[in-house]
């Protein structure tokens, strides 16, 4: 019995001297050259803010664009130990927004006529990634930018979820998401119907970069350079807090209101993923983009009418063109895309009516339901009401 | 993969073994032995990612009591803590009922399963906002119910001192209300472990 004493001791002293895993990143207080805006509209739009970050969302950074002003505004935390504030010039995490600069990417192709949006993926895609789709030669370029491609979906496989999570340090190659569908037969007949699935935009990644080398440098010459981003990136780096300027993000992991810093398994996600995510930026130049796009300085007039073409849903109602999602806020109708991932959430719209643009980044995870977001959700309807003016 | 072929093969196998050598009528059983384990625990989808489980250890102290005085159905109780530094720490409490055959000579086969109680802790310093402040609550966790389920193989020779079971298993844990949107959360153990069989004292004689 003396013996297993000590073993037991020995184990124990084991236990308690592992090391505890740091979660968090550094980042400090940046340098906001623009003014704090006092309009009555961004004064309006501050009040807002504070009030969603009162209710528990740590942090948030806003812009909004309106007849020829651009105003930035944060409010809360961009991290919670240390009480650093969040600005607008720090960078945040855009998750599926990426989705749009993807689609604007394959598009750009197609006016190059480096790809036929109506060909088979299977003409693209290279050997090794068709071996794990049985259904490729049924599937278009256009069915993975719709959405109407039928695939399954590798984010909600157990399997990887719980790797995902079991591994905060773990980075995931792209082929590794494909593995997780692979084999596995078509949701729904191809083009039949719209839903939603990340793996469409994986695929995506994988064509550009066949026809590119390297889709990400592609984006940052053909989109980041042409619109002047000097503050997003695409395929972020691992670790990295860009300059102490990424936020952190936190995650309500039991859904009881208490969040704990997720910032490694947040950026180690985010820097894995390509084609469906992996793209930071600030507030502001999140919403030059999808300006810079709906004016013409991305695609021509006749490509951002295809991206405009809208697969309906069951009811007739539009739901999603190419990298673009159709939707109303307050009955007013908007497109642009959202985003949400471990430690993050975002928000990127144009109203064409109001001629509107705004784009909301909260350092809060929304993939997992919180009462956090459930108080979160009626103040954003207020914001919706002063950003639309009703 | 050839986990998953091994398993059921032993699962066939027990069930053609069923009333081996030892299923004899003279007790061979002790009860209230100190179970002592190793655990490796990993939230990961049974018989997945197993290399996930050797980077968090744990241990497990128990004990159990026959339900018919022989070796081959037992009531067994656990507690088990072990540290996740990615997912966070767990404190585990379960009952099993083992059916536990012989297979050949003096090894056995364990198939089990039962209720629990887990409560999980968060792996970093956590947060609540009252009245606009952060607070912290350190690693505060939440309790949850627990399934488990698991399969053993074992040694054990029935002696009249005090003597030693050793053994090795796999359990599969299904935490219920995780959060809200994952209802259900598994985590599985590769388990190492001994049986020390001590002989307590008669108490009913003068």
């Amino acid at each position: 019995m003396k013996n297993y004493s000590y073993l037991l001791i020995f184990i124990w002293a084991i236990l308690i001297t592992y090391p505890t895993f740091a979660q968090d990143f550094n980042v400090v207080k940046c340098n906001d050259s623009k003014p704090v805006p006092i309009h009555p509209k961004a004064l309006a739009l501050q009040k807002a803010l504070d009030k969603l970050t009162a209710v528990g969302i740590p942090g948030v950074v806003a812009a909004i664009y309106e007849e020829g002003n651009l105003w930035t505004l944060s409010s809360g935390l961009a991290k919670i130990e240390g009480q650093v504030p969040m600005q607008p010039c720090h960078l945040v995490y855009t998750q599926s927004i990426a989705k749009s600069y993807m689609a604007v990417t394959i598009v750009q192709l197609a006016e190059k006529e480096k790809i036929d949006l109506d060909g088979k993926i299977s003409d693209y895609l290279p050997k090794e990634i068709l071996a794990m789709l049985p259904n490729a030669d049924r599937l278009t370029v256009k069915m993975l930018l719709n959405h109407t491609s039928g695939l399954p979906e590798y984010n909600s496989q157990p399997t990887y979820v719980t790797r995902l999570l079991q591994n905060p340090e773990r980075i995931f190659q792209p082929v590794e998401y494909i593995q997780y569908i692979a084999g596995k037969e078509l949701d729904f007949e191809p083009g039949s119907r719209y839903s939603y699935r990340n793996t469409n935009y994986v695929l995506l990644a994988l064509i550009a970069d066949g026809i590119t080398g390297d889709h990400g440098k592609y984006m940052e010459e053909h989109i980041f350079e042409k619109l002047g981003l000097k503050n997003t990136y695409y395929k972020i780096k691992q670790g990295d807090s860009y300059g102490d300027r990424l936020v952190n993000g936190y995650w309500d992991r039991y859904s009881n209101g208490i969040v704990e810093n997720a910032s490694v398994l947040q950026n180690t996600n985010v820097a894995s993923m390509v084609g469906d995510d992996g793209i930071i930026t600030t507030a502001e130049e999140a919403i030059l983009f999808l300006k810079g796009l709906m004016e013409g300085k991305l695609v021509s007039n006749e490509s951002l009418t295809l991206m405009k073409e809208w697969v309906l849903d069951k009811n007739g109602d539009p739901q999603y063109g190419l990298g673009l999602d159709y939707t109303a806020f307050l009955r007013e109708p908007a497109i642009g895309h959202s985003g949400g991932g471990l430690g993050s959430g975002s928000q990127l719209y144009y109203f064409p009516e109001k001629e509107i643009y705004m784009f909301f980044g909260i350092n809060l995870g929304t993939v997992t339901d919180s009462p956090i977001h459930q108080e979160a959700e009626k103040i954003l309807e207020e914001i919706y009401g002063v950003v639309l003016g009703k | 993969m050839k986990t998953r072929f091994l398993l059921p093969c032993l699962f066939l196998f027990l069930l053609t073994q069923n009333g081996n050598a030892q299923d004899d009528k003279a007790k061979d059983y002790r009860n209230f032995p100190i179970v002592v384990t190793l655990q490796f625990q990993a939230f990961a989808m049974p018989f997945k990612d197993l290399k996930s489980n050797f980077k968090n250890f744990g241990i497990g102290i128990g004990t159990e009591v026959s339900h018919s005085s022989y070796h081959n159905w037992v009531q067994k109780f656990d507690i088990i803590w072990f540290k996740n530094k990615a997912m966070g720490s767990g404190l585990l409490f379960s009952t099993q009922v083992a059916w536990r055959p012989y297979l050949v000579s003096n090894s056995f086969a364990e198939i089990k399963a039962g209720i629990g109680y887990h409560i999980a802790f968060r792996p970093t310093e956590s947060f609540i906002q009252k009245e606009g402040t952060w607070r912290t609550v350190q690693k505060q966790g939440k309790g949850m119910l627990a399934i488990p389920v698991g399969v053993s193989l074992g040694y054990h020779n029935y002696q009249s001192e005090t003597f030693v079971s050793p053994f090795v298993g796999y359990q599969i844990m299904f935490l219920k209300n995780y959060n809200k949107s994952i209802p259900v959360v598994p985590m599985t153990f590769v388990q190492m472990g001994a049986r020390i069989h001590p002989v307590y004292p008669d108490l009913t004689q003068n």
